[in-house]
């Protein structure tokens, strides 16, 4: 959904509240709430040139650079409530993200997307741009298809580098063709400055959120809408946001929790989380900090960027070569932010995560931490009660131990 | 007893079945005996080129999908899959994943080879599915094992150029990882003589499977299923070209002699994902007690063939590296719908096929989640009746036989029709 914040539009998980107009920040109202597809026909009516994106982590920069707005096809899910179209290519078993994905691209992709872009992020969706590919053809509204190969090996071996050189150059004769233009070192370097100045933002807002000057479930809205709006108004809004809540007094704090995952919980749960008394201090979610983490070197050079991206990026399940690094990063997290509980938010059927929660689990627990998982299936977001449930349960066994915790340092 | 049942019985298994079981338990038995004697252990995703191991003087190398499958077919699956579950790890992973963790991680127990000897390095890679790599990171992380991934575009359309040589750069640094690792250096004659047993393995092979097109046909996928497991265990060797060849020549003279595994074949199918490996004898004996014989599949007629085709890729005797390389995409996983289309479409006219058998397995989405497409193809473009059951390949417990039959009944009425 999308609501005004003093004239700008922005994307907000599925709440009605709303900054500037939301009553818990005193603000005095008026939003229009807009789905994820309105944002895109308000993005095409300002004759915005649209790619869709396939999650997880595509080369934004370059697509940008080009002039097209790139537009990451992943949270849909709130959005997405029937599959009417998407459960005639794919079986329940695959994970909400693909399934919320092809049937935007199948219901909406003719109409709003002018292009759509791939990378060998998954299993899941390489098995895609066919599948999407000849349904849009056989109704009629062929999509240009955009894809890359990123090593899944080390960017540090020569010859992976040189391949991901290779494919980028070769993406680059495809977008010229496509738009038109000529690649512009210049425009290349305006763009990977433009985005880091989003990525920092975007570290400065969850540093506030974790501050607790804005709750985390408000925070995730505002970083997540960047999918849905322009780059430079995401900025505009970012910064104005920033400044609005740098000043305000921290709120009260809850156990410190983390959150990991592929997306944050829907709305309703991470409202169950604050409501329980839990304040997110930091996350490992791969559509937040995974996302925006790592600032690479501004470059004009799009391989020397990518290298260095892909290299360096924040570690995640679906970056391969980072499996080592991962671990280490979350440990080093949950120290430096004091948590106390851990929740691990399960992408139904995403075996990425799952094949590393057991490891993860078993490395936070031995440091004293609490886990809980949560398991967020295609059908669960309409039926949040049972995770609910167990949310204020885990809060309650957490503060708990607080309380008893603070007595003991008291009695001694 | 149903008739068919009874001149199923007049089908003589040959000597190749017996000889299959010997030559299994004696690789595995001297996979064991050679990691204690201190041979390298490396541990392999399946299409990992296992000839280059023919290279080395004292390497071994052991599959662990290959593993997972003979459980699964000897009836451990569940119970290993719940020691992994019991682990932690999810009921939604792959099923082969979670017997090969049950078994690690419970020091082979319930295995019928006892596990697999401990590795010195684990080599996974992308092309079948990237879960593999998340797998042996299971192992990486436990054991300390060094990891080393191949990473293999998939192929939407043939494998191209600039996808070999990335290809071919990282067999490079397979090889010099196991000469450092192990010590010991590598020889491309050898490993080329490898290869060259490969391919000739392949000829075979498929010669063997060329007897589907018989009517009725000489084999049943099943046998197929079964036959292909030494392929992953003595990959590059003579004792596979001279299996293989008898395996084939057995079969032509029991088709000389008018002996067929379905007698009254009526229906003849083909099977599109991994094989039923807790199923095979079950489904294969109720499919012929209807006059039905599921002759061919996709997952044993790729093999040795390119992506999207299905004769056998012949070796030409120069550069091992080479063949091997331009043969990753082979298995049906890591090419796309066209690719898996064409390579369909082929072997339903070679092999008459009446209708196809679309097992969508959760286990497996890399091959499943394009099979409502696939199916609409063959429908709607070769106007053949198709059918999609749920099996998960090697977890009984997600498999309901009943419901399963049903709906291969249905497909059957509609041949009828
Ligand atoms: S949730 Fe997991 S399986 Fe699904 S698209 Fe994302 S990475 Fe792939
Ligand atoms: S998911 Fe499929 S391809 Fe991957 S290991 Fe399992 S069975 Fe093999």
């Amino acid at each position: 959904m999308l609501y005004l914040y003093n004239d700008i539009v922005i994307y907000s998980g599925s709440r009605t509240v709303r900054y500037g107009g939301c009553p818990r920040y005193g603000g005095k109202g008026g939003g229009e709430m807009q789905s994820f597809p309105d944002s895109l026909v308000d993005l095409k009516s300002q004759g915005h040139t649209l790619i869709g994106c396939f999650p997880l982590y595509p080369p934004l920069e370059l697509l940008h650079s080009f002039g097209l707005t790139p537009v990451v096809l992943w949270g849909l899910r709130q959005d997405i409530t029937h599959l009417t179209r998407s459960d005639r290519h794919l079986q329940p078993y695959a994970c909400g993200v693909a399934r919320s994905l092809s049937e935007f691209v199948l219901s909406r992709g003719g109409e709003l997307l002018d292009a759509i872009f791939m990378y060998n992020a998954c299993d899941t969706l390489r098995n895609l741009p066919e599948i999407l590919g000849s349904s849009l053809d056989r109704h009629g509204s062929p999509i240009p298809l955009f894809r890359l190969h990123i090593p899944a090996v080390p960017l540090s071996r020569a010859f992976a580098s040189d391949y991901l050189n290779e494919g980028i150059r070769e993406l680059i004769g495809e977008l010229e063709k496509f738009t038109g233009r000529s690649f512009s070192a210049q425009t290349f370097l305006n763009s990977t400055g433009l985005y880091n100045r989003q990525r920092r933002l975007s570290r400065d807002l969850e540093r506030l959120a974790a501050a607790g000057r804005l709750r985390f479930s408000d925070c995730s809205d505002f970083l997540l809408s960047a999918g849905r709006m322009s780059l430079d108004d995401h900025i505009s809004i970012l910064e104005r946001t920033i400044r609005e809540f740098n000043g305000r007094a921290p709120g009260h704090q809850g156990v410190r929790i983390m959150l990991s995952g592929i997306l944050p919980p829907p709305v309703a749960l991470l409202d169950a989380i604050e409501r329980a008394g839990l304040t997110v201090v930091a996350n490992d979610i791969a559509a937040l900090r995974r996302s925006y983490d790592y600032l690479p070197a501004a470059s004009a050079d799009p391989g020397a960027y990518y290298q260095d991206l892909y290299r360096n990026h924040y570690p995640c399940t679906t970056i391969l070569p980072s499996a080592d690094s991962r671990l280490e990063t979350i440990m080093q997290t949950v120290r430096e932010s004091g948590v106390q509980g851990f929740i691990f938010v399960g992408e139904k059927f995403c075996e990425y995560e799952y094949f590393e929660i057991p490891a993860v689990k078993r490395m936070i627990e031995a440091e004293g931490v609490r886990t809980l998982e949560l398991e967020i299936g295609m059908d669960d977001a309409l039926n949040l009660d049972a995770y609910q449930t167990r949310i204020e349960a885990f809060a309650e066994m957490l503060l708990h131990e607080t309380r008893g915790s603070r007595r003991d340092n008291d009695a001694v | 007893m149903m008739p068919s049942e009874k001149k199923r019985g007049e089908f003589k298994k040959n000597t190749s079945g017996k000889r299959l079981s010997t030559m299994i338990m004696n690789d595995y038995l001297d996979l064991h005996r050679r990691a204690y004697e201190g041979a390298f252990v490396v541990w392999i995703a399946i299409i990992v080129p296992a000839e280059l191991f023919g290279g080395f003087e004292k390497v071994v190398y052991a599959v662990p999908e290959s593993h997972a499958a003979l459980c699964a077919g000897k009836g451990t699956g569940p119970v290993l899959c719940e020691k992994a579950e019991g682990f932690g790890y999810s009921t939604d992973l792959c099923s082969y994943a979670r017997i090969d963790i049950g078994t690690a991680f419970d020091g082979g127990r319930d295995s019928p080879t006892f596990g697999l000897p401990r590795p010195d390095l684990l080599i996974s890679n992308t092309n079948n599915c990237s879960l593999l790599v998340k797998w042996f990171d299971v192992y990486h992380r436990a054991w300390g094992v060094p990891h080393l991934v191949l990473d293999i575009p998939f192929c939407y359309e043939n494998q191209k150029e600039r996808d070999f040589r990335y290809i071919m750069d990282q067999f490079g640094t397979l090889i010099s990882t196991i000469e450092e690792m192990s010590g010991q250096r590598f020889d491309l004659d050898k490993a080329r003589e490898s290869v060259r047993l490969s391919s000739e393995a392949m000829k075979e092979w498929k010669r063997f499977l060329g007897f589907a097109a018989h009517r009725p046909s000489g084999i049943t996928a099943f046998d197929s299923f079964v036959q292909m497991a030494p392929i992953l265990t003595s990959r590059g060797t003579r004792r596979l070209v001279d299996h293989y060849r008898l395996l084939a020549d057995e079969t032509a003279e029991q088709v000389k002699n008018g002996i067929f595994p379905v007698p009254g074949e009526k229906y003849r199918l083909l099977w599109d994902n991994i094989a039923p490996w807790h199923q095979l004898r079950k489904m294969s004996g109720r499919l012929a007690g209807l006059g039905a014989n599921i002759t061919s599949a996709s997952y044993t007629y790729c093999i040795g063939a390119l992506e999207g085709e299905y004769d056998p890729y012949e070796f030409d005797g120069n550069d091992p590296l080479a063949w091997l390389a331009r043969l990753q995409n082979f298995s049906v996983c890591p090419h796309g719908l066209n690719l898996r289309g064409m390579a369909m479409k082929d072997v339903i006219g070679r092999n008459a096929i009446d209708g196809v058998v679309f097992a969508s397995n959760r286990s497996c989405k890399v091959y499943s989640l394009m099979q409502m497409d696939q199916m609409r193809y063959i429908r709607e473009e070769l106007g053949l009746p198709c059918v999609m059951i749920d099996v998960d390949h090697a977890d009984v417990r997600k498999y309901s036989e009943e419901t399963a039959f049903t709906r291969l009944e249905a497909l059957l009425e509609m041949i009828d029709a």
